[in-house]
């Protein structure tokens, strides 16, 4: 479960973090959420690998090799004897080739980033729509009421505006 | 790197002014939207009228077989190149003066890709049979030619519509969000749908930042072997005066001219029409007029070193190409050289011209205007006069022609309008990045200086 506690400034949210690790929470269960991108550090560093490189080469080099079977692969399976002109006309292969690799990469680098990602998100998850507007999300994880209880009382005294949590309205 | 505490409410104003064309429609969009669609619907007309009567209708006769429709398609291909392209090579070197223009360029290339790529279609003459270019196993046993160009454009073309369209929708995510947070109504639904449930965690903001720069890495390429294609589409033929080993990157060079141009032309009007003149300041439109001036200098430098490369060698049929189109069409080739090299160069060199809005608009028009004449004399001129003197003939556009080409720039800008009255024309995220998160104040000394973190 998750709590989420809404501050007015940079300062206020950085210190909601600094409390929450003195209150014992690993680093890797907080994240902040904002409206526009903060320098890693400002609030949180986070150290997950991104595996999203890879997915662009794997989609290159799929693409790449689909273009290359569709442009000489037809021309293998239906061969047109043209003068001395060899089956499979290198340069216009290339290109088919070249097009494939790169509509693929883009498409790979795309998927690859909602993966990484976890969207689309159709879980219910903590937020505040007056993010959108400047205010900054401190989000932390929590396991049992006690928890619950030390998170609050430190996004409190931080300063929090509120907080939110994941579970439904009742 | 300090916040004010009322941040929460420049933020707030920041957000509101940069969707200020989200805002009701008023009833002067209404009337330019009827008026627009209105001549999107000639056009239909006119298309409709070709289909049935037969390509008898346009102006195209042998031996000149490529008219206005394939001048439209390379200019609007054209077009398309600057908007995704100077997006991403801004977004590289870490321009931060790119911010407020970003989406705005990124959506004209995707609009005028897709208008472009409409043309070759309304070329075909049997439209019907379009189909015969996508590579499937047919019962005829037909396959395409992939030796041939057209095939290498459709391949390209489709390459730069979903690679231009998913930029524009990557940069945008974050900005759907925001608006979503501020819609009501079926508008929040669309754009929660859109925005996939986007919250801007760390890890995604730090995800969203790799991806957008392997985008921008990857359509870059993609970019320049558009238009390279649409270039081979005339250098691979033994067409006098388009045989040329330049043609590929002087068409590249051609096209960002012409698409910086349309940036600053669009940029003009969204700041006028969505009052957005705290965003879309002087300096910007300064360093996109240099940006111009550098691609109009390279431009001219390629058109003059294929000239007189022709003149220098004389060969006839080259030649005869050269004085038929200074002959026949001098009119059009002086409001090329004046509009593509003469009246930038020599404007844009001062910073005054720069910074003045109605000069910049007046000069990026007329860039555009020469830009397509530059087309026009590029086609015409050389099927005109081809190898066989008893096969030279002319070439005057039709009214069918005209009206489709008039539907085409109609139907961008009602695109352009209905985007802009959807989403965020402005990079909300971008702007607010520069102001919230990068920028801060140092003191050194006796003086308290701006600072600008470094983006990684």
């Amino acid at each position: 479960m998750e709590l989420l506690g809404v501050f007015a400034s940079v300062e206020q949210a950085a210190a909601a973090v600094d409390r929450l690790v003195q209150a014992g929470y690993d680093q890797a269960t907080i994240t902040s959420v904002t409206s526009v991108p903060y320098p890693p550090g400002v609030f949180v560093h986070t150290q997950r690998r991104s595996w999203l490189h890879w997915v662009t080469a794997g989609g290159a080099l799929l693409g790449a090799g689909a273009g290359f079977a569709l442009a000489a692969g037809t021309a293998w399976l239906y061969p047109v004897q043209t003068g001395d002109k060899p089956i499979v006309a290198l340069f216009p292969t290339g290109i088919i080739a070249y097009e494939f690799m790169m509509l693929c990469a883009l498409l790979g680098t795309m998927i690859g980033m909602f993966l990484e990602m976890g969207l689309p998100e159709f879980k219910r998850r903590a937020y505040d729509p007056e993010i959108a507007n400047g205010l900054i999300g401190i989000a932390v994880t929590f396991a049992d009421e006690t928890q619950r209880h030390d998170a609050e009382q430190a996004l409190y005294s931080a300063g929090a505006l509120r907080i939110r949590t994941d579970e439904a309205p009742a | 790197m300090s916040m004010p505490a009322d941040q929460h409410y420049d933020a707030a104003t920041a957000n509101a002014a940069m969707l200020s064309s989200t805002r009701p429609a008023t009833w002067r969009w209404y009337l330019l939207a009827l008026l627009l669609g209105a001549v999107v619907a000639c056009g239909l007309y006119a298309f409709s009228y070709q289909v049935m009567t037969g390509m008898v209708v346009t102006g195209k006769n042998r031996p000149v077989m490529w008219g206005f429709y394939i001048t439209n398609f390379v200019f609007w291909v054209g077009l398309s190149h600057s908007g995704t392209m100077v997006s991403a090579i801004l977004r590289l070197s870490q321009a931060n003066w790119r911010r407020p223009i970003l989406r705005g360029a990124e959506a004209m290339t995707v609009f005028s890709i897709m208008i472009g790529g409409l043309f070759p279609l309304i070329h075909l003459g049997r439209n019907w049979t379009f189909y015969y270019m996508i590579p499937y196993p047919s019962q005829y046993g037909l396959w395409p030619n992939f030796r041939s160009p057209l095939l290498w454009d459709m391949m390209a073309i489709t390459t730069y519509i979903i690679g231009s369209s998913l930029f524009l929708y990557l940069g945008l995510l974050p900005d759907l969000a925001v608006a979503r947070d501020r819609a009501g109504g079926w508008r929040r639904l669309f754009l929660s749908v859109l925005a996939m449930g986007w919250r801007g965690t760390a890890q995604q903001w730090q995800t969203f930042g790799r991806a957008s720069t392997l985008m921008a890495c990857l359509i870059i390429p993609v970019a320049v072997s558009v238009h390279s294609i649409v270039a081979w589409d005339f250098a691979v033929t033994l067409v006098p005066g388009w045989h040329s080993t330049i043609f590929p990157p002087y068409f590249v060079i051609g096209a960002i001219t012409s698409g910086v141009a349309a940036v600053i032309t669009l940029m003009i009007i969204i700041r006028k029409a969505f009052h957005l003149e705290a965003f879309l300041q002087p300096l910007h439109f300064d360093n996109l007029a240099k940006l111009l001036l550098v691609v109009t200098m390279l431009w001219s430098y390629f058109y003059f070193a294929e000239v007189f490369t022709t003149w220098y060698g004389h060969q006839p049929i080259e030649w005869e190409v050269f004085r038929f189109m200074s002959d026949k069409y001098r009119l059009l080739l002086l409001i090329m050289l004046f509009g593509n090299t003469v009246v930038p160069i020599s404007c844009l060199l001062w910073r005054r011209v720069r910074r003045s809005i109605p000069a910049l608009l007046v000069i990026t028009l007329l860039i555009n205007v020469a830009m397509f004449i530059e087309r026009f004399l590029i086609i015409v001129p050389s099927l005109s006069h081809k190898n066989m003197p008893f096969m030279w003939g002319s070439y005057t556009p039709s009214l069918v022609e005209s009206t489709v080409m008039a539907a085409a720039f109609s139907g961008f800008a009602l695109l352009y309008m209905l985007f802009a009255k959807f989403f965020p024309i402005v990079a909300i995220t971008d702007v607010r990045e520069e102001t919230e998160a990068l920028r801060g104040t140092a003191v050194r000394g006796r003086a308290r200086l701006t600072t600008l973190v470094d983006e990684e």
